[in-house]
């Protein structure tokens, strides 16, 4: 049995072993990522003991504050480095630790040939640490130091092979796009303390905050936060960064853009939902962003050529949904959705990894194909992945995407019913377009002809992983009763439910119809040969560059953003910076210059004249004195 | 009777002035040297005549400091007038304009 008090340990094991890794890394070679490896296992199974001991406790007592020490004092503000065990929190870590340490053992097998693999786990460990401390915190500051760390954790592991150009601009454009977002954050911070008194979110989730009366500040606040999330969890407008970052090893986009990082604006939303729900405003503005990023994300991935693009927008699309549950107040839906997720989306990175693997780093759709034959494994690993995706009957990803659209219909939220339809039809297309093209038809290029499955290492975590996207649905069976929706329900509160709109049954045979048929309109196709999609591909030219283009919003900030910041940095460093604050340092150096001149004269070098000045000043002098008198 | 003290300041005053006009209009070093020192005893013997009018030994004593601190004057200067026309063949103060603009 594990005391809850060594929860301080979870977080402190993986930055201790980025804290070895930076200054040894080199020298352990490929010990490195054991060790790496090593650290997160242990987290993880320290995790499953906290979590086992927290079932054991009632149900009114599986919250817990561990006081680590006093972090600042500064007059009335106090902030305590202290981390907060309850059934959320538990959740998180539990995911972040479990998928962590997947992650990191595939990656011994796909980092193998890499020179710097000391210096990766350390950055891999190091964004682990900080994952655990963004979940584990009691405070809202400790909080943003985690949001913060994982920040430069992705932006470092992005920028992982910075000879390349792309990467190193992809890795600045995810720090600077994800940091407006994060100022945002901060001040929703800050106002929580000014309105609250305390950053502790035992102050935050006091039933006392929840009583207040919703108020305009409270709609400020929540969507302050919500405005962090949205920077951090890639959704619309600040999605841009998130298919680039795609530049970083695939490992990574698994880990971190896909399982925990991009979740942690999801987890945000959920932890303070206090906040979100004593605003009258804050949740639909969750909803509606949700719902359009969902949308937008689905029907832009299926016009993706690169299959880490396709997983990027889908990453994104289906964070939308997470959001769209959060907006309805399903929370405990959204935490089960990201559970899933994690699952399903480290699963398919990770199978797109090993493509690679074996491909030597091929990920153009229309340079892959037929692989099912020569990597059986990670074929079928991958095909799992996507049915759960596409949400196939009971799939994990069923159990999510139907209970957030049972609740919408439920509720009498037609619109968003359908419209979330809509976008699991188009999930199901571009996930089953991922899988025909790369897995079934002939191998359309020597790479892919040549492919090889990868090593056990890296197939063990997708075996792990394909279990998981296939049966986490246990965890779910039920939006009330479910084992996770349960354990959650002390923090979260019940999922709401509604009688309205159409019958249970009929809602699953919609689903089920919209995702086999997404799926079976996608094999139709890419898959069966029937289709020369090419040639199709040719007459839609319009629609297809708009898809692949992300309907083209990298250039309408290009346009409405960094062009004029551009032109406004041109203006004020050729007319104010050149000639009015240049002119200003230029003209006094003058002017001293030109008095100095005509003072200079004044030493002729002459005793004679200088005896004279003598002279006339002593007579000043004397009369001056005499005068004064 | 004693000589009135107007006496001694008249001729203290011829002293400083041929000492001021010397100092002003002769290029020589050396002859402006001896018009400072003509100042200074012009300025000296101004002090003792107001000493002996008060009775108050003081304006003598600073005479004697006058004297001495001039008499070390005169050793730097003249040793610095004797180099330089070492140097320059000259003691044409004009042309010893170097340290100007």
């Amino acid at each position: 049995m594990v005391a809850l008090d060594l929860v301080w340990l979870v977080p402190t094991l993986p930055l201790a072993g980025a804290a070895v890794l930076l200054f040894a890394g080199r020298r352990l070679g490929r010990l490195a990522g054991w060790l790496a490896t090593a650290t997160v296992a242990a987290s993880a199974a320290l995790a499953v003991g906290i979590a086992a001991r927290l079932l054991d406790l009632p149900e009114a007592e599986r919250t817990r504050v561990v006081h680590l020490f006093e972090w600042i004092r500064a007059g009335s503000f106090r902030a305590a480095a202290e981390l907060r065990v309850d059934p959320l929190s538990v959740t998180m870590v539990l995911v972040v630790t479990v998928v962590g340490a997947l992650i990191h053992l595939y990656s011994i097998g796909y980092m193998a040939e890499d020179p710097r693999i000391g210096r990766f786990f350390a950055y891999l460990n190091l964004f682990v640490g900080f994952m655990l401390l963004l979940v584990l915190a009691e405070n809202l500051l400790l909080l943003y130091v985690g949001w913060e760390g994982v920040g430069l954790c992705s932006y470092l592991l992005i920028g992982f092979w910075f000879e390349r150009p792309s990467a190193a601009a992809a890795a600045k454009k995810a720090f600077v796009t994800t940091r407006v977002g994060d100022t945002a954050l901060l001040v929703g911070i800050a106002l929580v303390f000014f309105r609250l008194g305390s950053l502790d979110l035992s102050r935050v989730l006091d039933p006392a905050v929840a009583a207040l009366q919703p108020s305009g500040v409270f709609t400020i606040i929540a969507l302050l936060l919500f405005a962090g999330a949205v920077g951090k969890s890639a959704q619309v407008p600040l999605h841009v960064w998130l298919p680039d970052a795609m530049e970083g090893p695939t490992p990574v986009s698994a880990l971190i853009h896909a399982a925990t990082m991009v979740t942690a604006g999801v987890y945000l939303v959920v932890r303070t939902h206090v906040l979100f729900e004593l605003s009258g405003v804050a949740l639909t503005v969750v909803l509606v962003v949700g719902l359009v990023t969902a949308l937008y994300a689905a029907l832009s991935a299926i016009g993706q050529d690169d299959a880490k693009r396709v997983l990027a927008y889908s990453t994104i699309s289906q964070l939308g949904y997470m959001f769209v549950a959060a907006g309805m107040r399903a929370y405990a839906v959204a935490m089960f959705m990201l559970v899933a997720h994690a699952a399903y989306k480290a699963l398919l990175f990770l199978a797109a990894g090993s493509v690679m693997h074996g491909t030597e780093q091929e990920t153009d759709l229309q340079r892959l194909g037929g692989l099912w034959r020569r990597m059986p494994w990670t074929a079928a690993t991958m095909a799992a992945g996507a049915l759960s995706l596409a949400g196939v009957l009971g799939l994990a990803g069923f159990f999510a995407k139907d209970e957030i659209l049972a609740v919408a219909s439920g509720t009498g939220r037609g619109a968003v019913w359908a419209l979330g339809t809509l976008g699991a039809f188009c999930s199901a297309l571009y996930i089953g377009r991922l899988v025909s093209l790369a897995l079934l038809g002939r191998p359309r290029s020597d790479r892919a002809l040549h492919a090889h499955e990868s090593p056990p290492v890296m197939l063990l975590p997708l075996a792990v992983l394909a279990a998981g996207a296939l049966g986490l649905g246990v965890l779910m069976t039920d939006p009330r009763t479910g084992t996770l929706p349960a354990f959650l329900a002390p923090v979260l509160g019940e999922v709401p439910h509604g009688e309205a709109g159409l019958p249970k049954g009929v809602l699953v045979a919609l689903s089920q119809v919209t995702a086999l048929g997404g799926l079976g309109l996608a094999w139709y196709l890419y898959g069966s040969g029937r289709v020369e999609w090419l040639a199709l591909r040719e007459r839609l030219a319009g629609v297809q560059r708009l898809l692949a283009h992300g309907m083209y919003v990298d250039d309408l900030y290009a346009a409405a953003v960094d062009r004029p910041l551009r032109a406004a940095a041109a203006a004020l460093a050729w007319v104010v910076d050149a000639r009015w604050v240049d002119g200003l340092g230029n003209g006094v150096g003058r002017l001293t210059q030109a008095l100095a001149g005509a003072g200079r004269r004044v030493q002729t070098g002459l005793v004679r004249t200088y005896a004279l000045a003598f002279l006339l000043g002593a007579a000043v002098l004397l009369v001056y004195v005499g005068v004064r008198r | 009777m004693r000589t009135p003290v107007a006496y001694f300041l008249v001729v203290s005053a011829a002293l400083f002035t041929i000492g001021t006009v010397g100092v002003l209009v002769r290029r020589n070093a050396l002859v402006m040297f001896m018009s400072v020192e003509l100042q200074l005893n012009g300025v000296n013997l101004a002090l003792v005549a107001f000493s002996r009018l008060h009775g108050d030994l003081t304006g003598q004593v600073l005479t004697f400091f006058s004297l001495v601190v001039a008499a070390a004057e005169v050793v730097v200067g003249l040793a610095i007038i004797v180099s330089v026309f070492r140097r320059r063949r000259t003691a044409n103060v004009d042309d010893l304009a170097e340290l100007r603009w």
